[in-house]
């Protein structure tokens, strides 16, 4: 008996890929599922966002599901700034998530640190915990940002697929070549 | 007693804790010593019937450490307990065996101030994060954090 032959595609190659890589690929961008963490805000931003899931936004008409468990989503929504005792379920809950996974860091707190900025118990920046792809301006911001965040993050998506994996926009460290340094002569 | 305490009734019950102030037309604080506290809420309790603690407040005026038992009932008054602490050595007995919320109360004094609850029967973080370093109390107004120390959160490995 012929031992079975799987044809091994990675997520995101930019190929073609076979028949079931494209049904995902499609089936990702028409449909993200997304999960909601608050790591330490005042809950104004979680309330904008639940604001998105009733009937008066319905982000369902454009296949954007709300899903409980990190496992099941592709977009992880972040409120408020990491607090310290935070930050380590944070990076435990980013972990979880299948790739390709994106973040997306609601309003000023994830931002900066907003009107948390400084304080004894946060780390700022969110993105000194996990990388975050999309900023949301705004204390808080209202629902029809969010929901045009996670759009901007879907356009994000495709283009990664395009170029075969999200390295194509993380910025690179600035290289200086060895001709360019100078040496400094003191006279006195 | 569905009525709201009057001021007279309250300082002919409480007259032995010390002298009673009538802040606001339904708010009383009464200003009492660390040892006699227990007795003082155990009179509060009976006399005057607050069978409720709504919250234990902590602050630091630089010079001792205040807390406020703030108390109510069906009266709707609401009957404050004030005593006040050394900075230098800030211990006092628990009153979670009379008051049971006033347990998880005391913890979160004890995580950002430093007061030690003695007898307490789980004297541990609640805040705070677990890796936070021990012997620093963020609310003290003395207190900047220290540069070289680490207050918990993400280090660069990752963890």
């Amino acid at each position: 008996m012929a031992p079975l032959s799987v044809e091994v595609t990675e997520t995101m190659t930019g190929k073609p890929g076979n028949w079931s890589q494209r049904l995902v690929n499609w089936a990702r961008i028409k449909s993200p599922w997304i999960t909601i963490f608050n790591s330490g805000g005042c809950n104004a931003c979680d309330i904008e966002i639940l604001a998105c899931l009733i009937p008066r936004f319905d982000v369902e008409r454009f296949g954007i599901l709300a899903k409980g468990s990190p496992r099941h989503a592709d977009i992880l929504i972040i409120t408020g700034p990491a607090t310290l005792k935070q930050a380590s379920r944070l990076r435990r809950v980013w972990e979880q998530m299948p790739e390709p996974k994106y973040v997306i860091a609601i309003g000023a707190c994830g931002a900066e640190g907003g009107a948390y900025h400084g304080l004894y118990h946060v780390m700022d920046r969110v993105e000194s915990v996990i990388p975050v792809d999309v900023y949301v301006a705004g204390c808080p911001p209202r629902p029809d940002e969010v929901i045009n965040a996670v759009v901007t993050c879907l356009g994000l998506l495709a283009e990664d697929i395009a170029h075969g994996g999200k390295e194509w926009r993380q910025k690179k460290a600035i290289e200086i070549p060895d001709n360019a340094k100078t040496t400094v002569e003191v006279r006195v | 007693m569905t009525g709201p305490l009057t001021c007279d009734f309250v300082m002919e019950k409480m007259k032995e804790f010390g002298t009673v102030e009538q802040v606001r037309a339904n708010r009383f604080r009464i200003p009492t010593t660390p040892d006699r506290l227990r007795d003082a809420v155990k009179s509060v309790q009976e006399s005057l019937a607050c069978d409720r603690l709504l919250t234990i407040s902590a602050a630091d005026n630089r010079q001792t450490f205040e807390l406020h038992y703030h108390f109510t009932g069906q009266h709707r008054t609401i009957v404050t307990i004030t005593i006040e602490l050394p900075r230098e050595m800030p211990e006092l007995p628990t009153m979670s065996d009379m008051l049971l919320p006033a347990g998880i109360y005391e913890r979160q004094i004890h995580d950002l101030f430093g007061i030690v609850f003695s007898g307490h029967p789980a004297l541990k973080k609640i805040l705070l994060n677990e890796d936070w370093p021990e012997k620093e109390y963020p609310l003290r107004k003395d207190w900047k954090p220290k540069e070289k120390t680490f207050y918990g959160g993400i280090t660069e490995e990752g963890r």
